[in-house]
């Protein structure tokens, strides 16, 4: 059960990076990315594409930031020529694409089997201090990323995005140069959005094509709105009680008796459902977006 | 000060918006954009300001062929204030945040001065400062969008339909300020409106737009007392 504990804890801390990245873009840029889980792939598969050609972690880390920034730029430079909801299709496509590349090119990414075998983070370290440590470190990253979107958010800068969320035209009136301001909240959550997958490659300690379904961008999602767009804090806790939520359905499961393709239906059934009924009566999530220390 | 030359321009991938417009303001006046709706007064306007390029012809600023210099430079860099026909005021901000956004390049000292100067200058939005713009009525919108370009020192302004949904009254205020700000300035102002008498009364040049031409272009004065523009805008046909 501790165990269990700390690998729920290690999934929400990983999730709860993904839930920053994901929210500095949607919540803060306004930016609305349905393709997300391909800044995470550049992760996984930096990490792995290192591994398997023995270059190393620190170069796995290097290759997937260095394929995330570089894919956070091409979906920017996407964005100068399309409307916000052309650009979220965009992005789901992209991401597809990238997907089936993915699924594909066996020399480079093992193609539908993935690459396996990669080392644990603190693999040398005895029973519960492996995975202790690793959650230590993915906490710590969580606590620094949080840190780093808040600066960004606050002040100037975040006073600049949400204007240019509210009034496009009006903030390029100004003197705002829209790309520019767009460009920058999308590298840092590309970043970020590696990091995570970076961490999750070697904790799974295997990476594959089907870890990029357009599903988890979905549930990403979900998790902010849950938690509040536009809330650093509540894109956390979102993704913590998301997290926690879906890794007792299968006790629920088994307490009730009950078949386990339940476990999988059950899942869709939450994120679908929640999402659902936080869209139609808490539209601000739990923690709703705070502009100059004032609720907007 | 300002010239445009023959410009096409259009929306993406659309048809000409705009087919082979001349204009030209100098400082000191205000030129008034007159004509239906949806003959291309907003998109003439936008394509000065920097929001679309055009695609043949130019537009230049003192001399300088400025056709390709997106918004966000011309504004900072070529004295340019821009205030768009609706959604002109950042609602959750306050009146007076609104307006330092307007100068938020400028020094600290500097920004404060304008700012100041700006509130004796406009009592009536000095007493609102600290409420939220969506408070504001509409004329107040207008007057604190046109307060936001002027602290930025601006030698152009370009005004999209300042008077559109307005009372009659609040019409009057909102183009009382505007002659304000060229008498005292020397500005050059160039100036969309639908309310075309209104708007001649306080201009010095017009220009009549009609499916992306200039149909007419003239003194206002001389405008007023056509009969073709009694007729354009008293139940007249757009072809004029
Ligand atoms: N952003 C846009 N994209 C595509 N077409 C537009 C856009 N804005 C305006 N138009 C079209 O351009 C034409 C002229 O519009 P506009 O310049 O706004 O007219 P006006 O300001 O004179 O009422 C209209 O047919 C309008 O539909
Ligand atoms: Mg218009």
């Amino acid at each position: 059960m501790f165990e269990f504990l700390i690998h729920v804890s290690t999934m929400a801390c990983l999730f709860g990076l993904l839930a920053l990245s994901l929210n500095l873009q949607v919540g803060f840029a306004g930016l609305v990315n349905f393709g997300h889980i391909a800044l995470f792939g550049c992760g996984t598969y930096g990490a792995a594409i290192a591994f398997a050609n023995q270059w190393g972690p620190v170069a796995g880390l290097l290759l997937g930031g260095a394929a995330a920034a570089l894919l956070a730029l091409a979906f920017a430079r996407l964005g100068r020529n399309l409307g916000a909801d052309y650009w979220g299709i965009a992005t789901l496509s992209i991401a597809e694409i990238l997907r089936t590349f993915a699924t594909n090119e066996q020399w480079l990414t093992g193609g539908a089997q993935g690459i396996h075998g990669l080392p644990m983070l603190f693999g040398s370290l005895p029973a519960p201090w492996g995975p202790l440590a690793t959650l230590g470190l993915c906490a710590v990253l969580l606590a620094v990323c949080w840190a780093l979107c808040q600066r960004l958010v606050n002040g100037r800068y975040g006073l600049a995005l949400k204007l240019l969320r509210e009034e496009p035209q009006l903030a390029s009136s100004l003197g705002y140069d829209l790309a520019a301001l767009r460009r920058t909240p999308l590298v840092i959550s590309g970043l970020i959005a590696a990091v995570a997958g970076f961490l999750f490659a070697h904790y799974t300690t295997f990476v594959g094509p089907d870890q990029l379904y357009s599903a988890e961008t979905f549930l990403i999602w979900s998790m902010l709105i849950v938690g509040g767009l536009g809330n650093n804090l509540g894109a956390v806790a979102g993704a913590f009680l998301m997290q926690f939520l879906l890794a007792y359905v299968p006790f629920v499961k088994d307490a009730l008796g009950l078949p386990s393709e339940f476990v999988a239906a059950m899942r869709l059934t939450l994120v679908g459902g929640g999402l659902l009924a936080f869209l139609l009566w808490r539209t601000q999530g739990l923690i709703p977006e705070r502009i100059g220390g004032r609720h907007a | 000060m300002i010239d445009v030359s023959n410009v096409r321009a259009g929306y993406g991938d659309g048809a000409d918006i705009l087919n082979g417009i001349s204009l030209h303001a100098a400082g000191g006046e205000i030129v008034t954009i007159l004509g239906p709706n949806g003959c291309g007064k907003s998109t003439l306007l936008k394509c000065i300001a920097g929001f679309l390029a055009p695609r043949a012809g130019t537009v230049a600023i003192d001399g300088e062929d400025v056709g390709a210099v997106p918004v966000h430079r011309k504004v900072r860099g070529y004295g340019v204030g821009f205030v768009p026909q609706t959604d002109n005021v950042f609602a959750t901000l306050s009146v007076s945040e609104n307006i330092r956004l307007g100068a938020r390049h400028l020094p600290r000292a500097e920004r404060e001065g304008r700012f100041d100067a700006l509130m004796r200058q406009y009592p009536t939005l000095a007493a609102k400062q600290n409420r939220k713009a969506s408070a504001l009525s509409g004329g107040e919108r207008q007057i604190l969008s046109l307060v936001r370009a002027l602290i930025a020192g601006p030698k152009i302004l370009l005004l999209d339909e300042p008077s559109a949904g307005l009372s009659p009254l609040m019409m009057h205020e909102v183009f009382d300020a505007i002659a304000g700000i060229r008498d005292d300035t020397g500005m050059c102002i160039v100036m969309v409106e639908q309310n075309a008498f209104e708007a001649l009364g306080i201009a010095d040049r017009a220009y009549v737009l009609t499916l992306g031409t200039v149909a007419m272009e003239g003194r206002a004065r001389d405008l007023l007392a056509d009969p073709s523009m009694r007729e354009l805008y008293l139940g007249g046909s757009v072809a004029g």
